[in-house]
């Protein structure tokens, strides 16, 4: 059987949330390997959420938001650029390969923008084939928890 | 560059002289845009507008005899700016005070019309002989007048017109009188070209003359007399009904006073006259004629009736030189071509013989044929 | 990291309702076997799938299973979130459930819709109520509190937006507090001649309003006074404002005006922009509200040298005390509305338009007063040497529109330009100048106004102007000004020779604005105007909560915008005021005291103001009622002492584990 990535997106509640269920609303198809988890605002992210992830078996992470200068609570996106910016260099030194994280910023009417999001993201996970979180062992300690 | 100094003194002249919208325009160019002169070179209306408004006019620029009064840019003004008007007024400051040169052959037409009363400079008391062989009422008291314009009065190319009118008059058994040597130039295309008093004088003139006829009802041949008697005469104090022939022929036909007995077997494009179709909104009339007439099929260019495009012979235009590569007949002929038509009818003698102008302008072979409207229902009733 | 927090003590007992929405899920997803999967999940007691969840019957379901089967949670897997959460929620109130104890997994869009059918997409199905179910374990019964509020607004500014707002409140019988930092109330709408593009005139317009603020009962008027700290937060303001000393007492004064008539001192009245003069003890204009004069200690005879009291002599209401010190009052209100206004730009840095060295080059508003009849010239135009001017050149865009002073248009001047335009020809008949890059007349009956005044023979030239010169030619026997710049729709550099010019300067934030942000915590934009909260569907709101901005402090904007917005946030501010108490939200951050290190990243973070730090304790702490429960604080916690409400850690946590099992 062929390698299904699994992927988690995390997704703010204003803009990417509403983007995410236009794709659907206007039957875009993408594909089946992202599960979505609603956030209040993408600033409210935290870290340990996408290590957390990593170490229950995902393959990938995706992140999204407002578009910067449209977030709903003023400037959370702005935050999560530079938190996803650091923790990038962090998941570098874990081995965690770079295309395996994205962060894309998608507004409520951007359907494709999501779609697309999830497709390259699937593609480029599937292409690294899954992700050995035994190489590196993830959050054994108490620090991101 | 030399900074420009305002002449508000010239900007009140053009006003004064009729071009009292000059400032409501707000500069957006639509009449540039639409104007048909930007088919074949360029024209920047907007622009002369704007200097009139600041009486930075140059009235040494050609510019201000291009315009063909074709009213695409005053039907389409947002601001309901009457730049016919404007160039009207324009051109009536340089003819009244010889601020510059008239063109030389409008100069001549011109001064044809003020000494022999038609631009052609021909004899007055020839100007019925196109009728003899018709044998038509001169100078009788009549209800009902033919006035035939200056053109299809003497031109040979156009005389045609005013024969077919006569005889189809006759044959609807149609009461009318010709003025004949009574009559002069309408004027229309005088008082577009800025000479305001010759249109004056001329107007008295054949008002006098429509009054010792005692005519109430005036037929014509040419859209710009038809303009003219209808809304600048009546000013004057007109009080009679003026007819466009495609007007009263229609009527006629509808009336079954015409009745058609040969098929005509053409194919025709009619091409609207800025005076009949923008002017004065009349294009249903010649279209159920041609619809009337057994054979004849109907085709349309691309522009026509509130969107014609101007055959380049009005506002004085008619009488002064056109380049060679910047004629809207041409232009015209080939949007005939391209509809397929055999024929392109016109009911205005002056797009007559600018169409016919330019035939010369094509191969030795005809590539179609100019007809009057009235033309064709000869075609058909003989 | 697997130190989830520990499950509560309850038993938990989980309901799944699985969604068919007709075909719409059901074509894509196999629900029964969400269903069965879910089943057998830890802690699910029960799991369905139905036709329609939404519909009475699908309801009824879960309040079936939450009575009779004890279910304490609650799992529906149907479409977003979005859409029926609040539903599904008040199924779980009414069976005596916290609407809390719901969470929603969305297989509709995220998943039926947008995906094809075959096992990946019940498989994603499955994952997301795996995660819906770990999630819900860890939620909790939420309790929104409400919190009573004052029920007083304070109006900041007495121009015409501030009246306007003020008025509107007073009218529902509810406590105004207008406090406006002039003598008298009026603004600038008091200084204007006549109004576009109905050429009313502006006292007309504007003094019955005036009188009616004085009139009303509910109204607390206080000019000559200003705002000097703002504390508390929505619904319990608390404002200290200082009452400046007019050293006339206003409840002696009868507002005769004798002690103007014998004040012997003058200098440049600010209303009259300047051009013309006042008395050391003075009101700014004859209708003033109040009518009660002020003494200017910077001018007056009696502060600078020690003797005078002409006033003081002649007042037999013996108003006049030369005692009066400042006074500091606080009020408590609930909401506060700023409309502080704007200045005008000044033109002197724009050298080339020889602004303050050509005594015949004005700003709008000096042009302004001296069209007003109640102006220095009684609105007689006249030239600095007294002769009446024959033309005009009115320039726009003067510090507007342009990167080197203001970006922005200032939006009123192309109308205001037009107005000259018609007041100039009806004063003198004269020829008039219009020196504009654009025309921007956009307006109820704007263009139209614009239409006329074309018609009124007024000379368009479409240029930024470059200079203003004095005219140096020897026939010139008056002082003339040549305005040079180039017509851009004729391509040539045009001289305009008039005889006045009106730089149509640019609206400015107040010189202060810095400063009121501060004590009101308001942000501004790049352009210095107070900052809105949503530019389009909210542009009279603020980010502190309970405060409104109307009129020109908001950004430019003509009268009758300035009153519609004033009118809109009385509205709001009424709606929290009339009923008397507020509702925190239920998503909203708390910090564990016993964690908090105390090292305030969190409140630096917060974009709502709601996060104060408790000296005493040594903790920070959320205001309930300002926390928008964005979680942006949680995330950055140090200590992790911060957790939101619905969006905890530990249960987003549990959701991850569930959507990767």
């Amino acid at each position: 059987m062929s390698f299904e990535p699994k992927i988690v997106a995390f997704l703010c509640n204003w803009c990417s949330y509403a983007g995410a269920d236009l794709a659907g609303v206007s039957r875009a198809k993408c594909a089946p390997n992202v599960m979505s988890i609603r956030l209040m605002c993408s600033g409210g992210l935290e870290p340990a959420f996408v290590l957390k992830a990593f170490k229950e078996g995902a393959d990938g992470v995706l992140v999204c938001g407002c578009n910067l200068g449209d977030c709903h609570y003023i400037d959370g996106n702005y935050k999560t650029l530079m938190r996803m910016t650091l923790l990038k260099k962090l998941t570098r030194q874990l081995g965690i390969e770079e295309p395996r994280i994205r962060l894309q910023w998608v507004c409520a009417s951007c359907a494709e923008d999501f779609v697309s999001a999830v497709n390259k993201i699937t593609e480029d996970v599937r292409a690294l084939g899954p992700y050995r979180q035994n190489k590196v062992e993830v959050g054994s300690g108490s620090a991101i928890s | 560059m030399v900074a420009l100094t305002l002449f508000k003194e010239a900007a009140d002249m053009i006003r004064e002289a009729g071009g009292e919208k000059l400032d409501n325009c707000y500069q957006c160019g639509l009449c540039t845009g639409s104007c048909p002169w930007n088919q074949v070179r360029s024209f920047m209306v907007r622009r002369l507008i704007h200097q009139a408004q600041l009486g930075v006019i140059d009235f040494e620029s050609d510019d201000l005899w291009l315009c063909t009064t074709c009213r695409n840019c005053v039907q389409r003004c947002p601001r309901g700016v009457e730049i016919i008007d404007i160039m009207r007024a324009a051109r009536r400051v340089i003819t009244e005070t010889g601020t510059s040169k008239i063109p030389d052959s409008l100069r001549l037409a011109i001064t044809n019309i003020a000494g022999a009363g038609n631009p052609l400079g021909q004899p007055p008391e020839e100007r019925g002989d196109w009728a003899t062989s018709l044998k038509l009422k001169h100078h009788v008291n009549s209800y009902t007048l033919y006035f035939s314009c200056c053109i299809p009065a003497y031109e040979p190319k156009v005389k045609r017109v005013a024969m077919a009118t006569a005889q189809i008059l006759k044959v609807a058994g149609v009461d009318f009188n010709i003025l004949a040597d009574k009559e002069n130039c309408c004027g229309e295309s005088v008082r577009k070209a800025g000479d305001e008093n010759l249109f004056r004088s001329l107007a008295n003139k054949n008002l006098e003359a429509f009054s010792e006829a005692g005519v109430k009802q005036i037929l014509v041949s040419s859209p710009h007399c038809y303009h003219s008697f209808k809304n600048e005469y009546s000013k004057l104090g007109a009080e009679f009904e003026v007819l466009h022939m495609v007007q009263y022929l229609a009527q006629l036909i509808s009336d079954e006073k015409l009745t058609f007995k040969k098929e005509v077997k053409k194919k025709v494009a009619y091409h609207d006259s800025c005076y009949l179709a923008r002017h004065n909104a009349i294009y249903d009339e010649p279209r159920q004629i041609l619809k009337s007439i057994p054979g004849i099929e109907i085709v349309e260019m691309s522009d026509i009736k509130d969107n014609t495009l101007c055959c380049g012979g009005g506002g004085g235009r008619i009488w002064m030189d056109t380049k060679k590569d910047e004629r809207f007949s041409d232009l015209r002929i080939q949007q005939a071509l391209d509809a397929g038509a055999d024929v392109l009818a016109v009911s205005c003698p002056y797009c007559m013989l600018n169409f016919e102008d330019s035939l010369l302008g094509f191969s030795d072979t005809k590539p179609i044929e100019i007809k009057d409207v009235v033309e064709l229902i000869c075609e058909g009733l003989s | 990291m697997s130190s989830l927090k520990g499950k509560p003590d309850e038993d938990i007992k989980i309901g799944v309702y699985v969604c068919h929405c007709g075909h719409n899920i059901a074509s894509t997803v196999n629900v029964e076997e969400v269903a069965q999967h879910a089943k057998g999940l830890e802690n699910v007691s029960v799991a369905r799938d139905y036709l329609y969840m939404c519909s009475s019957k699908g309801q009824n379901l879960i309040r079936q299973d939450i009575m009779q089967l004890g279910i304490n949670r609650v799992v529906v897997a149907a479409c977003s979130p979005r859409l029926y959460e609040q539903t599904f929620q008040n199924v779980l109130r009414e069976s005596g459930l916290n609407p809390y104890l719901l969470q929603i997994a969305n297989i509709r869009e995220q998943c039926a819709w947008c995906h094809e059918h075959g096992p990946l997409a019940t498989e994603k199905a499955n994952r997301l109520v795996s995660g819906a179910i770990k999630r819900v374990i860890h939620h909790s019964s939420i309790e929104e509190q409400t919190v009573p509020i004052f029920p007083a607004t304070l109006v900041i500014g007495g121009g015409i937006a501030g009246i306007q707002a003020a008025l509107e409140i007073a009218n529902s019988q509810q406590i105004v507090y207008l406090v406006e930092r002039e003598p008298s109330i009026g603004g600038h709408m008091a200084q204007f001649d006549k109004t576009f593009p109905t050429l009313d005139c502006s006292a007309c317009i504007l003094t019955p309003k005036m009188n009616e603020v004085a009139r009303s009962p509910y109204i607390r008027l206080m000019t000559y006074s200003e705002v000097v700290d703002v504390s508390g937060y929505v619904g319990n303001f608390t404002v200290k404002v200082r009452r400046k000393a007019r050293y006339i007492d206003e409840d002696k004064c009868v507002g005769c005006g004798i002690c103007i008539e014998k004040c012997p001192w003058s200098t440049d009245s600010e209303f009259d922009a300047d051009l013309g003069l006042r008395k050391a003890v003075y009101t700014p204009f004859p209708q003033a509200i109040p009518n009660i004069p002020v003494i200017d200690r910077e001018r007056c005879v009696y502060f600078l040298k020690g003797k005078c009291k002409a006033c003081e002599k002649f007042c037999e209401a013996q108003a006049v005390n030369f005692q009066q010190e400042d006074l500091y009052i606080d009020l408590q209100v609930g909401a506060i509305i700023v409309a502080t206004g704007y200045d005008v730009f000044d033109p002197t840095p724009i050298s080339q338009y020889g602004y303050g060295n050509l005594p015949n080059v004005f700003t709008s508003l000096e042009f302004e007063r001296l069209c007003s009849p109640s102006g220095p010239t009684a609105g007689q135009l006249k030239l600095a040497d007294g002769r009446e001017p024959k033309s005009l050149a009115v320039v726009h865009c003067v510090g507007s529109r342009d990167q080197n002073f203001n970006a922005y248009c200032s939006r009123v001047c192309c109308m205001h330009s037009l107005k000259y335009s018609h007041l100039f020809k009806e004063k003198t008949g004269g020829e008039v100048y219009q020196i504009y890059i654009d025309m921007r007349c956009a307006g109820k009956a704007y263009e139209e106004f614009y239409e006329r005044v074309q018609g009124e023979h007024v000379n368009f030239i479409r240029g930024k102007l470059a200079s203003i010169t004095p005219d140096m030619s020897d026939s010139v026997d008056e002082e003339k000004l040549v305005l040079t710049c180039e017509d851009t729709l004729l391509g040539n550099i045009i001289n305009v020779t008039v005889d006045m010019v009106v730089l149509g300067v640019a609206l400015k934030p107040r010189s202060d604005s810095e400063k009121v942000a501060q004590i009101l915590r308001l942000g501004r934009s790049r352009d210095g105007f107070f900052m809105e909260r949503h530019p389009k569907l909210d542009p009279v709101a603020t980010m502190s909560e309970g405060i409104f901005i109307v009129g020109c402090c908001q950004g430019p904007k003509d009268i009758p915008d300035t009153v519609a917005q004033a009118s809109a946030a009385a509205a709001r501010a009424l709606a929290m005021v009339v009923r008397g108490k507020m509702d925190t939200g239920a998503i909203t951050a708390s910090i564990d005291e016993n964690i908090c290190s105390a090292c305030k990243v969190c409140s630096a973070l917060c974009p709502y103001g709601a996060i104060f730090f408790d000296e005493t304790s040594n903790v920070s702490r959320v205001n309930r009622i300002l926390c928008k429960g964005c979680n942006v604080c949680g995330a950055a916690c140090p200590s992790g002492a911060i957790s939101t409400r619905n969006f905890s850690e530990t249960q987003i946590l549990a959701e991850i584990e569930g959507v990767l099992v």
